[in-house]
């Protein structure tokens, strides 16, 4: 059956054609960094910190999974947009590391939780010796299809921590909320990228809800038990001192310091629709703003 | 961190209690339930999809003289069918008939989808491009350009101070006719060596009638170049967000005095790879294959490896990002990447968008 390529072109008038997606080589010095960089909000912190125990390890992967779909790729502007999107990708694990690298020495130690997002993502989600063939090619696609249900919750953050004045009304530290607000907005900035390239390998929408069943729900678990791991070790909190909870959580992003619950599950539900694309979800022009304006990728721009 | 997975052991549970974390035991049984039924159909290959060309073909329809040394050259589809769309800030990689490749700015109206413009300053001490484009491209000339790509987006903010120098006026004149058009306080800064070598006078005047917002600064009416605090100090507001395109003096400086300015993000267009500086010739042997690639001293050996198979990996071109990274089997590595650790370099990593080799050096690469 001949295929017709689903249009790629945004259907915004807001949103950028051809954009093209590079690195940025940013630096962080996190030296200053005080453990609750939302001052007095351990629970907060602790949500969001747990990107960092996720994402350097996510990230390779996504590089990893992404350099064995360039030669399925039949498109060259597509073909671009990936290399784009795989460097944005390299550097934000290394600058989420330093992080990691930066608890550890504050007395955190992040190991036994990134112990085992290196086996989730090395291991379960890595390649499989024992698939060849065509089931070998099949898998890198399936995984394509996980990394684009992960994007879909990237943009949604990025998007979200653009937008949150509650950060800058806490007095969040200003290196970390440039670093993840310069995450979101590359996020934001390359939200198309795995959803296009999915819909490349495989337009079926078959791929892309089951990817999205399992992928949400896995999620959100690595998160709650990323949560609990960081409170619990936390050298400077007294055991019990921060209970995390979801009544704690919801009272936290009412003051907009972190995401609302309910505005994550419809968004999640819109990647179900069959019209959904990401470019219908924030803005570019937001985060080329931001990136215009961040200290670090101010300080990369060459 | 090793490029490649390794296998691991299931990891030990997050609190120590001595047994196999029993939610990564689940996930790592329910992939291998999952991965036979996933991976059955194969759906990639069962589709025939044609590689989508990256190329449009185009066509001179009108040359004109916008300035003294400037021409404009107006591209429409030889079959008479709308192009595609744009966004103010992209360019064209337009491939010239002696083999060149150039980029151009896209500088015409984005709201015509009939052709594309794009204006050159003749330069008789460079590549070559711009002699051709004003000796030999003439009306009814056709031409390969890519789809239009941007690397210089406007983000349409409140407040805008838009800074040319010279030439560098193309990719701003959209983005002022956007700014007029979105009703948003903007200014434009034009500089230029004369008034006679400055292009587009007309056109930027008729986007403010007032004349308000648009000043030329032509250096020899001005006793010579603007500094940065000059340019920066034509900002609407304070806060405006800054958008410049100009010549490389100009942008250091304007980088430089931007903190204390009324300005407050920069924008620029930026480009991937830095020429290469005291590259010599090289090969490189592909271990698995056996083949044998020349490295010409003014090429890198991601440009080689690139020319022999497209879907090679890479990113930044400029050594940071770690995409591009080989290991080299046999052979001395003279390593130019900013990435690297001391024990990646001597285990034979090697970043080959920038990376090299003494003259006359074969470097073997694993794969």
């Amino acid at each position: 059956m001949p295929h017709t390529p689903a249009p790629r072109t945004p259907d915004r008038d807001d949103e950028h054609h051809g954009l093209v997606l590079q690195p940025r080589n940013v630096r962080f010095d996190w030296n200053a960094l005080p453990m609750h960089w939302i001052p007095g909000e351990p629970m907060a912190t602790h949500v969001i910190n747990v990107l960092h125990l996720l994402l350097p390890e996510g990230e390779r992967w996504f590089v990893r999974t992404f350099k064995e779909a360039l030669p399925l790729i039949r498109d060259e502007r597509l073909r671009e947009e990936v290399l784009g999107f795989i460097g944005q990708e390299a550097v934000h694990a290394e600058a989420h590391q330093g992080v990691l690298d930066h608890l550890l020495a504050k007395g955190l130690d992040p190991r036994p939780y990134t112990r085992q997002a290196e086996y989730l993502f090395q291991r379960v989600l890595g390649e499989h010796p024992e698939l060849t063939g065509t089931a070998a090619r099949e898998n890198v696609v399936e995984r394509v299809a996980v990394i684009a249900a992960i994007e879909h919750f990237t943009a949604f953050l990025g998007d979200w921590v653009l937008n949150a004045d509650g950060l800058d009304r806490a007095g969040v530290d200003p290196t970390m909320l440039d670093l993840i607000r310069w995450h979101g907005a590359e996020e934001v900035e390359h939200r198309s990228v795995a959803f296009d390239l999915l819909r490349h390998l495989d337009p079926g929408y078959g791929r892309r809800i089951r990817a999205m069943a399992i992928t949400g729900p896995v999620l959100v678990h690595l998160w709650v038990r990323g949560t609990r791991f960081l409170l619990a070790n936390d050298p400077t909190l007294a055991p019990g001192q921060a209970r995390p909870s979801w009544r704690a959580y919801t009272a936290a992003s009412r003051r907009g310091l972190l995401p609302r619950l309910g505005r994550a599950g419809r968004s999640a539900a819109r990647y179900l629709g069959r019209h959904y694309h990401p470019t219908q979800e924030g803005s570019t022009r937001q985060a080329v703003a931001y990136l215009g304006s961040s200290p670090a990728a101010r300080a990369a721009a060459h | 961190m090793s490029p490649e997975p390794t296998p691991l052991p299931p990891p030990p549970d997050l609190y120590g209690r001595g047994h196999d974390d029993r939610f990564m035991r689940l996930l790592d049984r329910v992939t291998r339930f999952y991965l036979p039924i996933s991976t059955r159909k194969d759906r990639y290959g069962h589709r025939t999809v044609a590689p989508t060309p990256a190329l449009l073909p185009v066509v001179v329809a009108a040359r004109t003289v916008e300035a003294e040394g400037v021409v404009s050259l107006e591209l429409r589809s030889p079959v008479g069918t709308p192009l595609p769309a744009w966004q103010p800030g992209a360019h064209l990689d337009v491939d010239l008939p002696s083999g060149l490749r150039r980029q151009y700015s896209l500088c015409g109206d984005p709201a015509d989808r009939n052709g594309y413009r794009i204006a050159v300053r003749r330069i008789d001490t460079g590549g070559g491009g711009s002699l051709e484009v004003h000796q030999d491209l003439s009306v009814g000339t056709g031409l390969t350009v890519s789809h239009p790509r941007n690397a210089f987006p406007f983000a349409a903010d409140p407040a805008v101070l838009l800074i040319a120098g010279g030439i560098g006026i193309t990719p701003l004149l959209p983005m002022a006719r956007e700014a007029a058009r979105r009703g948003l306080d903007w200014r434009l800064v034009h500089t230029g060596r004369s008034d006679a070598t400055m292009p587009f006078a007309a056109e930027l005047a008729a986007l403010d009638p007032d004349a308000a917002r648009v000043v030329r600064r032509p250096d020899d009416e001005h006793g010579g170049p603007a500094d940065a605090a000059e340019l920066l100090g034509h900002a609407p507001t304070p806060g405006a967000a800054v958008y410049m395109c100009g010549p490389a003096p100009m942008l250091d400086a304007v980088r430089a005095g931007l903190d204390g300015s009324p300005g407050r993000g920069l924008h620029f267009e930026r480009f991937t790879a830095a020429p290469i500086t005291g590259g010599r010739p090289f090969t490189l042997r592909l271990r698995r294959s056996g083949t044998t690639l020349a490295v010409p001293a003014d090429r890198s050996a991601l440009d080689v490896l690139r020319d022999q198979d497209p879907a090679t990996p890479y990113s930044c071109r400029q050594g940071f990002c770690g995409v591009c990274r080989r290991t080299v089997t046999a052979g001395t590595v003279e390593h130019r990447d900013r990435r690297l650790s001391d024990q990646e370099r001597a285990e034979g990593q090697m970043l080959v968008c920038v990376s090299r080799a003494p003259e006359g050096e074969c470097l073997e690469l694993d794969g």
